[in-house]
């Protein structure tokens, strides 16, 4: 016992020592139970609200946690031509990556000293892409270390990829065009998903990585070329590894559009159409089947290829396609608008006979120009030019030596002779029956409407009066009037076939991947023009004399009556010597009797009869005598 | 030992102990599926194993418990500085897992040296108040009881294992109270440790127990990493339900979203997949266990005994506690294992030692017997 405690403090002590250790039952042991029953009911009360009360949203996240829906992508389809062959294919492109967080500890120098030696980028450069990529999404989304590797790498890497942790070979789908150039404008490509894009379209299922179509084909029949995505939802484990597939929905190839473009034809009309054209202008011509509507072939120059938009374009190369000379990315036979120069007078013709302003005996003497005096002021005298003075002409005359002068006359008259011609209502209101002014609805995007002008466009375009000289251009098919080449095509082909502007397509069927018919294109009838039959064949037969007898020609084919009409559009700044840069123009149907297949060129620097005339020549002699003929002239039968 | 004492052993503790590394080695089983497809085919299992080092201690628990437990009291000064050279072996050259230094290996094998030491400083607390129970009321007694419980928690703190430490700190707590200090002097002691708290937390607490702190508050912060496994040790143990998925059915342990799912994490398994049932299950075991520990203390013939046994109940109570309630995000992350469940040889052998003790505390809890 210690001595010096204060007494009250030993009596205390004693007292306590007294009581002795605390024995059975006493309250220190009940306490001890207490505690017990305490910590674990904290413990229960817990327990109770994880797994009772908020179970099913625990539940739910395990579920989320465990269970993955992975999209399946389906094969693109295919596009052919009308006889089947094959224009695009479906090809890999490879990607070498690297997946940080499946890296190994401390060894991850050693996978980038092998990727540095297969794709050649440094291993400084490949810890700085891993070092972003980890900054920017995380550990486990693959950092690309080098896009669209070659073949031969990506077999190696493949390789290399199960031995190797954190590597990853990324292989995504692309479409290789077999023909190229040869049919870009046509096809057109596809590319990444933009963000408008997506935002619009991802209710049908469209992820941010996919590909979708950006022109041409590529882009009309999307909805048919895509199919129809699969879904997969797999078990994975905590690194995300696939375990087990639980349900699957395989996914539905795309559909197959089977083109109505002839891929020899369109070779050879390419290929004649480049050696009339001169490097940088532009060109552009189609072949049409004046009965259906069916596009046989369509060419634009200048060409590219589609194929460089499936691997890195650079925005130098971009901005070539685009801004370069004759603006390569343009399909100049839908795009972009011309004035159609004398093929209009056939257009001008038809309506000058079915206003009763002209009939075939309807005779004009051009003396090479005609005369306007000014309305206010006599003295003043405009003077209105013909290409050459060309006498007297009836009808036939007049559109088969293509007079200016005779249809100066018929579309906006000669008052001091009284002549009343069709005035500039009349001529807009049946060049817009022919379908210009507005887009042919060809299946392709980007088409150009065209214009048709008349008073009351000038007045609210150029805040001009209409003069009566804007007629008489009118009436020869230059001044404001502008078209495509395709819809010069289907409104001449209006006078070769009965009167019906068609909708020229591009589409012939859609077949499933096994070659089975799902859908097929029937034509389609845009406009029937107000003309007499009797009217087109008057027009008709005045072509063939072009072409037989007239400035057409060139346009000739041995064995094959045709029916055709050249035109020379001044364009541009006037030169020194008073000449102007001239589109050429060439517009025909064959045979003549019973009228197939439909012909339009466009050269963006030549003549009408001396230049598109002949390649029209060649691509219908091609049509109908095949490459035998064409190239073997000397072989007689 | 006289043979007619053996009538007073307690064959439910035993059972119950039994019981509980039953259980656990069905849940270390499911658990190691993941890496184990083929099941147990050979020794180098987890299941194996625990059964192994249950085998050894089974026999531990025997030797403890035909010793007098008397003898650990002549033993308790050696026995106590072995506790603080092994504690300081592990600092110089433990081998570190997850970022702490636990495990030295003696004789080829690892031992966990924290749980060693945590049973040695019972004995050694037991005896000190043992020896000091008339003069217990005194503020000396008290401070040097708490030294000795300190030297052998900043130890392990240092390692760094905050969880074991505290682990010290309750069964001091609840030694010295049952001892027959004043319950003053440890609310006084709590007060200033309450005080004490926030520079503790910015002058004793590493990067990692802060980092960890601030995890339980807000997993979200780092949800794919230090914030991983608490997040998805809630939602193994919550997406139980009542029912559980069933016995290796679970989710989330079998595809590997837990991390040491046979060790710290092993009630989350259970959670899972036995669901509040198996985890009411557990619980009733544990209390039944406790309880039976806590009968030996009362019945224990002095003071030695009464406070070993009380120590190793309350050890046992807080390792359980602190191990379930960081499972179910009551506490914040601490490496602690569930005691007899939780795969491991140190802490299996080591708590039957401790039955051992409590059942030669038992058999001599009469000195005469008739």
């Amino acid at each position: 016992m210690d001595p010096y405690l204060e007494p009250k403090g030993r009596e205390r002590e004693r007292q306590r020592a007294r009581q002795g250790p605390p024995g059975r039952g006493h309250p220190v042991f009940a306490l001890l139970r207490a505690l017990v029953i305490l910590l674990f009911g904290i413990l229960i009360v817990q327990l109770v609200r994880l797994q009772v009360v908020k179970g099913d949203d625990y539940a739910r996240q395990s579920e989320i946690n465990a269970l993955r829906e992975v999209q399946m992508p389906p094969a693109r389809g295919l596009i052919l031509d009308r006889e089947g062959r094959p224009l695009v294919t479906n090809a890999a492109r490879f990607s070498a990556a690297v997946v940080p967080g499946h890296l190994p500890d401390r060894g991850e120098v050693g996978v980038y000293r092998q990727l540095e030696r297969l794709t050649g980028v440094t291993t400084d450069e490949i810890e700085t892409k891993v070092a972003a990529g980890i900054e920017k999404n995380g550990r486990f989304e693959p950092v690309t270390i080098k896009a669209d590797i070659d073949g031969d790498t990506a077999l190696m890497l493949r390789e290399l990829e199960p031995v190797t942790p954190g590597l990853e070979l990324q292989v995504e789908p692309t479409r290789r065009y077999l023909e190229g150039p040869l049919l870009a404008h046509v096809l057109g490509y596809v590319g990444s998903i933009s963000q408008d894009e997506y935002e619009e379209l991802r209710d049908q299922g469209y992820l941010l990585q996919d590909y979708i179509g950006k022109t041409g084909i590529e882009l009309t029949y999307e909805s048919v070329l895509r199919g129809r995505p699969g879904k997969k939802l797999i078990e994975v484990d905590a690194l995300g590894r696939e375990l087990r597939v639980i349900s699957e929905r395989r996914a539905l190839d795309g559909s197959n559009p089977v083109l109505t473009i002839d891929l020899d034809l369109q070779r050879k009309v390419k290929e004649t159409l480049e050696e009339f054209t001169t490097d940088g202008d532009n060109a552009a011509a189609v072949v049409m089947d004046i009965r259906t509507g069916e596009l046989l072939a369509m060419v634009s120059l200048p060409g590219f290829d589609n194929n460089v938009f499936s691997g890195p374009l650079s925005d130098e190369e971009l901005a070539a396609l685009v801004e370069g000379p004759g603006k390569p990315l343009l399909n100049h036979a839908i795009a972009e608008r011309y004035a159609p120069g004398s093929t209009f007078k056939t257009i001008v013709g038809a309506a000058a006979l079915q206003e009763g302003i002209a009939s075939t005996g309807t005779t004009i003497v051009s003396r090479g120009y005609i005369t306007v005096q000014n309305e206010y002021d006599p003295n003043v005298v405009y003077k209105y030019d013909d290409w050459a003075a060309l006498g007297a002409l009836d009808f036939y005359g007049g559109i088969a030596k293509s007079s200016d002068v005779y249809f100066y006359y018929l579309a906006g008259g000669k008052a001091d002779e009284g002549f009343v011609g069709l005035g500039e209502a009349r001529v807009a209101q049946y060049a817009r029956a022919f379908g210009f002014g507005e887009p042919t609805g060809v299946d392709l995007p980007g088409e150009s409407a065209g214009v048709v002008p008349d008073a009351q466009w000038k007045e609210e375009t150029i805040d001009q009066p209409w003069t009566i000289g804007d007629t008489y251009n009118f009436g020869i098919g230059q001044g404001y009037l502008s078209a495509t080449p395709l819809q010069l095509i289907a409104a001449v082909s209006a006078i070769g076939n009965g009167g019906t502007v068609l909708t020229p397509h591009l589409l012939r069927e859609i077949q499933d991947s096994h070659g089975n018919v799902l859908q097929r294109f029937e034509k389609s009838v845009r406009r029937t023009v107000p003309v007499d039959q009797g009217y087109l064949d008057i027009v008709k037969e005045a072509m063939r004399q072009s072409v037989a007898d007239g400035v057409a020609k060139g346009g000739a084919v041995p064995g094959v009556e045709v029916a055709g009409k050249t035109g020379t559009a001044e364009f541009g700044p006037q030169h020194v010597d008073g000449s102007y840069d001239t589109h050429g123009w060439y517009v025909g149907f064959a045979p003549y009797d019973d009228p197939e297949v439909a012909v339009v060129v466009f050269l963006q620097r030549g003549g009408g009869g001396s230049d598109a005339a002949p390649v029209g020549a060649q691509i219908l002699d091609y049509y109908f005598h095949g490459p035998q003929l064409a190239q073997k002239p000397e072989e007689t039968e | 030992m006289a043979f007619r004492a053996v009538r007073h052993f307690d064959y439910a503790l035993l059972l119950l102990t039994g019981a509980l590394v039953a259980y656990g080695a069905l849940l270390i089983y499911s658990a190691s599926l993941t890496a184990y497809p083929e099941g147990i085919v050979g020794l180098s299992h987890p299941v194996a194993k625990q059964a192994l080092f249950a085998l050894f201690g089974l026999a531990a628990m025997g030797i403890v418990a035909w010793m007098d437990y008397r003898v650990f009291r002549q033993m308790a000064p050696a026995l106590y500085v072995l506790a603080i050279l092994i504690l300081v072996a592990v600092l110089v050259m433990g081998e570190s897992a997850f970022g702490s230094r636990r495990w030295i290996t003696i004789a080829g094998t690892q031992v966990q040296a924290s749980e060693v030491a945590k049973l040695l400083t019972i004995v050694a607390l037991a005896r000190y108040l043992a020896d000091q129970q008339h003069q217990i009321t005194r503020v000396r007694v008290f401070l040097t009881s708490l030294a000795l419980a300190l030297l052998p928690a900043v130890l392990v703190m240092a390692e760094p294992d905050m969880g074991t430490a505290i682990i010290f700190g309750a069964t001091w707590v609840g030694m010295v109270l049952v001892a027959g200090a004043r319950p003053r002097h440890v609310l006084l002691l709590g007060g200033f440790l309450l005080a004490a708290i926030p520079f503790v937390t910015l002058a004793v607490l590493g990067d990692y127990q802060r980092e960890r702190i601030a995890l339980f508050f807000n997993p979200n912060s780092d949800p794919l990493g230090g914030g991983f496994n608490i997040l998805q040790a809630e939602i193994s143990v919550g997406s139980g339900g009542i029912f559980g998925k069933g016995l290796t059915e679970g989710s989330q342990t079998q595809l590997d979203f837990l991390q040491t799912p046979t060790t710290d994490y092993i009630f989350s398994v259970l959670g899972e997949e036995l669901g509040l049932i198996g985890a009411l299950v557990l619980l009733a075991l544990f209390s039944a266990l406790l309880f039976r520990a806590i009968r030996v203390a009362s019945l224990a013939r002095d003071q030695f005994g009464r406070l070993l046994a009380t120590g190793i109940a309350i050890m046992i109570l807080f390792q359980v506690f602190i191990n379930i309630a960081v499972n179910i995000r009551l506490l914040p992350v601490t490496g602690i294992p569930l005691p007899l469940v939780s795969q491991g040889g140190s802490s299996l052998i080591m708590l039957f030692a401790a039955m051992g003790l409590l059942q030669s505390v038992l058999l001599r809890h009469r000195q005469i017997e008739f």
